[in-house]
């Protein structure tokens, strides 16, 4: 057993030298009369430095899932009868929505990339959110405040997940990852992050004076339609 | 964070510069005699949308496995990965509900709670993940009957007959037929299998991308 630990790891170090470790199995495996394996060892999909970027990928995935189930929740307190803004309603519903589809996209790259999806992983930092139960029933102004915030941190954990890929020894540089990364969520962040920026610049303006609310339905009126 | 919030209550709270914002308005008195939907009713409703959340994330699961490159069941996994958005369209469906009777004007945070990650996250074969789901759907209809069951006769003794109507006409409706196509699936599958195993689920598989 312990020979074959020993194997395995030569292989592995000699596998970016070498690189036909799949055709060698593959041949052993077909000499052979009886099949023992059906899957040759050697023959995944994984290249590069998924394997070192995996568990931050994973973590990615779920943090994802709760951020939609959180967005999904800030739309459903716009949705009620007391605050009825249909036009913020809609706005965190597509926030919910795009990080949803964003987390199906993010599990089918990782398994494209010969990885696979652990449910059970969340950052510290996110594990931690739990204890202070927070709040998703809040005014108009503060919830935008709140997603922007909370897209900013979904873009910055891209932007680490991408210098893990992007460093220079062989162990760990991925320029696909990188690449994949930097098309489909960078400059959505981007987008995203300029938006709601915009839309707190407006309301802050729109908000000073005795009588706000006006503003607040003409506002929600035009976020129907956006 | 703490301090973001000290500061967007203090922006918001004091009345010190001469230019305020506002950020909250008063609460307006709507007349609650249309609001009839009675506490254990909504308390049920609202563990159903946990429900379904929680067979959308197990659904996911069964895409992720089967996506693999190990796996490599395409198919499979595109079943799976509609499935999950699907039952998370069902949540969203009955929260849109909800909302339409009044409901959800608190504990709107406390709705979704942190405990959907899926138990299951292998399978050995196609068949084996077509039967969890066919036994997922059928354990998620006898949930949704035990909402109608208490919607429509609980402790208060109010029936809901429109909720109850919504509950068996739309979603029992789409249980009943998600789960003969399922089970289905499962006897297809199952059948080509048993002299074919490999090329059986192969062809499956690819059936299923259509």
């Amino acid at each position: 057993m312990k020979a074959f630990i020993v194997f395995v790891t030569l292989c592995s170090i000699a596998f970016a030298i070498e690189g036909e470790y799949c055709y060698t199995d593959v041949v052993r495996a077909c000499q052979t009369t009886n099949k023992l394996s059906t899957s040759p060892i050697n023959c995944t999909a994984k290249y590069g430095a998924i394997d070192a970027v995996e568990e931050g990928l994973q973590k990615y995935v779920n943090h994802h899932f709760l951020r939609s189930f959180e967005y999904l929740l800030m739309s459903t307190h716009f949705a009620n009868y007391e605050k009825n803004r249909p036009g913020f309603e809609k706005l965190f519903r597509g926030l919910s929505d795009g990080t949803w589809h964003d987390a199906i996209e993010l599990i089918q790259y990782i398994t494209k990339r010969g990885g696979k999806m652990n449910f059970d992983l969340v950052s510290k930092e996110v594990k931690e959110e739990e204890v202070s139960e927070p709040n998703f029933e809040l005014y108009e102004l503060s919830a935008i405040a709140k997603a922007l915030d909370t897209h900013k941190r979904l873009a910055l954990e891209a932007h680490m997940l991408h210098s893990e890929a992007a460093r220079k020894t062989s162990k760990y540089h991925d320029p696909e990852i990188s690449s994949h990364l930097e098309r489909e969520f960078m400059h959505k962040h981007r987008d995203i992050i300029r938006k709601l920026a915009g839309y707190t610049t407006d309301l802050n303006s729109l908000l000073v004076g005795p009588d706000s609310s006006l503003s607040l339905y003409l506002f929600d009126e035009y976020l129907q339609k956006e | 964070m703490k301090s973001f919030v000290f500061v967007v209550f203090f922006v918001c709270a004091t009345a010190f510069a001469a230019e305020q914002l506002q950020c909250e308005h008063k609460k307006v008195d709507v007349p609650k005699d249309w609001l009839d939907m009675v506490d254990p009713c909504v308390e049920k409703m609202r563990g159903q949308i946990q429900e379904e959340l929680k067979a959308a994330m197990q659904y996911m699961a069964m895409g992720a496995h089967f996506s693999r490159d190990t796996i490599n069941r395409p198919g499979f996994a595109k079943l799976f990965f509609e499935a999950a958005s699907e039952e998370r369209q069902h949540a969203i469906k009955l929260i849109s509900y909800l909302l339409m009777r009044g409901e959800l004007t608190s504990r709107v945070s406390q709705l979704i709670r942190r405990n959907l990650v899926p138990k299951l996250t292998s399978w050995p074969s196609g068949v084996a993940a077509l039967k969890d789901a066919l036994r997922l759907e059928a354990s998620v209809t006898k949930k949704i009957r035990d909402v109608i069951i208490v919607c429509e006769s609980n402790p208060t003794q109010y029936n809901d007959y429109h909720l109850v109507d919504y509950l068996t006409g739309d979603f029992l409706d789409e249980q009943y037929h998600g789960q003969r196509d399922l089970a289905g699936k499962v006897s297809t599958l199952e059948k080509m299998m048993e002299k074919h195993g490999a090329l059986g689920e192969f062809l499956f598989d690819k059936k299923l991308l259509d």
